[in-house]
């Protein structure tokens, strides 16, 4: 794979991460402080507390799976390292 | 009561032993690749971290021994609304290792960089601003590794009953040796057992408080009728929304810039472990985030007196507190193992990227600009002689601080992050950014950051830190707006997409 090409894609998996982290930010704005209008509890413990907390833990767990799975690609960073035995970017 | 001491004393012992022997072993295993390089080697474990490891070591640096001692005594007085603030820390692994993990490896290899200053020297072409970086990392480091020792030594005097000298004298000295001796590497694997010690530890004290309370619901049932207001988020009051967004930024998304994460990013074998680093730091930072937290908020059911005077008066003796009223001492010792893990995770990974801030790029750089240069043997006697003696410096410090390594220590965390935040961003990501406004970025904003701090000036109400950002954001933009553009050469390097392969 060219160079460029493997820094076009990590540019575009930065910015992925970026939106996922804004996800993540919406996900527990809305699973704690919207529940929290709520007056339910499940297992002696408010909703909210279980959605915003046990929750938008397990929702960016389920993020960083996505990316990890669907976002970020493998690239040979070996080719870098053979490259600069060869003097190619130093 | 001798033998008492004497049992919780051991399990802290021995745990410290093993890592002592594992870096020993790391250092056997390592001696060909340090003959080739030892700065490669010794500074960034030769780039062969996996994923497991790069992860572990990603979150035991960055969990402190705050997250076990300072933030569970604050959610004992303010309840679920602290542990709702805390888990705000579950997006640092995978912010930092999707946005920046793959474009730093693949320059770092390119331009063979050992350290984070080493890719700005690369990109921005400033030995001004790699100097005042690698002044800001060694001075927010050393007071951080100095508040970590105190804070783990105090809570190793109030659960062990030995004295607070004897505790940092145990773990300060076997940390200084085995970052020493083990490098990157060593500093790795034994962050990756910690980051587990600390997991098992706040599940022993977990499983502790329940049984010792009549359980979960008697615990709850107290809570809702002592201090309902713990089941709020907005605590009545004692948690505003400002803190919300100001911790959002703080220990979040700003977290991104710190140097210490950063370096590992330079540090992993190949892409499938960063990617397997991405998913186990999240599930294991949440883990050890909640259960922290969660058992800070639980123990208002063991140290039901409602007045912080009956404690001490300070949040910092809660969790020794709940593990001296719970646990047998040998569990007792088991169990702080994890707050101390925390901290010499912590402290050995500081101490390390401080030492490689001091030889690789001051040092080695001053020398290289007189046309000399260090042979491989010199620069192992020159990083080792800095890790040993910048720890024993901090070892010393740490048995009576001066004030002024408390003010520092403030400013520690928001000034890293105000300083790397947009010089990193934007050397990454932008083309045009230079080198002037990298310069006036750092240190504007990191004066503006510590000023308003000292001067404990807010805007509506927010941290700092936002203050510092801004500021820093501001300055960047003018700077560039007077410098230079960066030459071709740093755009093909970093943004070869844009301007170009070389092998075009």
């Amino acid at each position: 794979m060219k160079r460029s090409e493997k820094f076009r894609r990590a540019n575009h998996e930065a910015k992925v991460t970026c939106l996922a982290t804004l996800a993540v930010i919406l996900f527990w704005t809305l699973a704690g402080f919207g529940l929290s209008a709520f007056d339910i509890s499940f297992f002696d413990t408010p909703l909210w507390v279980l959605a915003g907390c046990l929750g938008t833990w397990l929702f960016a767990v389920c993020v960083s799976f996505w990316l990890a799975e669907h976002v970020i690609s493998d690239v040979d960073l070996a080719e870098e390292d053979a490259c600069r035995m060869k003097g190619g970017h130093v | 009561m001798d033998l008492q001491k004497l049992t919780s004393l051991y399990p802290v012992f021995l745990f410290l032993l093993a890592l002592l022997y594992i870096s020993y072993r790391v250092q056997k295993a390592s001696k060909e690749a340090r003959l080739q390089d030892f700065a490669k080697d010794y500074f960034i474990g030769g780039r062969t971290l996996g994923g497991f490891v790069l992860a572990m070591t990603t979150v035991a640096t960055y969990s402190s021994v705050s997250t076990f001692v300072g933030g569970p005594g604050v959610a004992w007085q303010i309840g679920y609304g602290w542990l709702y603030m805390a888990i705000v820390q579950v997006v640092v692994v995978f912010l930092v290792m999707g946005v920046f993990g793959k474009k730093i490896s693949l320059v770092a290899r390119d331009i063979d960089a050992v350290t984070v200053i080493d890719i700005l020297r690369a990109r921005y072409k400033s030995d001004s601003l790699c100097n005042l970086a690698a002044i800001f990392i060694v001075a927010f480091f050393c007071a951080t590794m100095v508040a970590q020792f105190v804070g783990a030594a105090k809570l190793f005097e109030a659960v062990t009953g030995y004295s607070y000298v004897t505790g940092l004298t145990l773990f300060g000295i076997i940390v200084i040796f085995y970052t020493t001796i083990g490098g990157f590497k060593g500093v790795a694997i034994t962050d990756a057992i910690c980051a587990i010690a600390m997991i098992v530890g706040m599940s022993i004290l977990f499983y502790g408080m329940l049984d010792k309370a009549g359980g979960y619901s008697a615990i709850m049932n107290h809570i809702r009728v002592h201090d309902p207001a713990m089941l709020e988020p907005l605590s009545r009051g004692k948690m505003p929304i400002s803190l919300y967004i100001s911790q959002w930024l703080l220990v979040g998304v700003c977290t991104l810039a710190l140097p210490q994460s950063i370096v590992r990013s330079i540090s992993y074998k190949d892409t499938r472990s960063l990617r397997s680093a991405i998913v186990i730091g999240t599930v294991v930072i949440g883990a050890m985030t909640l259960l922290a937290t969660w058992v800070g908020v639980l123990s208002k059911g063991i140290l039901t007196n409602p007045s912080l005077a009956a404690y001490g008066g300070s949040v910092d003796n809660i969790t020794p507190r709940t593990i001296v009223s719970v646990m047998t001492p040998f569990w007792a010792g088991v169990t702080i193992i994890g707050p101390i893990a925390a901290t010499i995770s912590t402290v050995s990974s500081l101490l390390l990227t401080s030492s490689s801030s001091i030889i690789k790029d001051i040092y080695m750089r001053a020398l290289e600009k007189n046309g000399k240069s260090l042979s491989n043997r010199g620069i192992q006697r020159f990083s080792m002689a800095a890790t040993i003696l910048l720890g024993f410096g901090i070892y010393f410090i740490a048995i009576a601080p001066p004030s002024v390594i408390w003010k520092i220590n403030m400013f520690a965390f928001g000034g890293l992050e105000t300083a790397f935040f947009w010089v990193m961003i934007f050397g990454l990501f932008w083309p045009k950014a230079n080198s002037t406004g990298a310069l006036w970025a750092m240190f504007g904003g990191v004066v503006a950051y510590c000023t308003t701090m000292a001067l404990h000036i807010r805007l509506f109400s927010l941290h700092q830190i936002v203050i510092g950002i801004g500021a820093s954001l501001i300055f960047f933009y003018i700077g560039n707006a007077i410098g230079r553009e960066p030459g071709d050469d740093v755009k093909r390097l970093f943004f070869p997409d844009r301007f170009g392969d070389d092998e075009d």
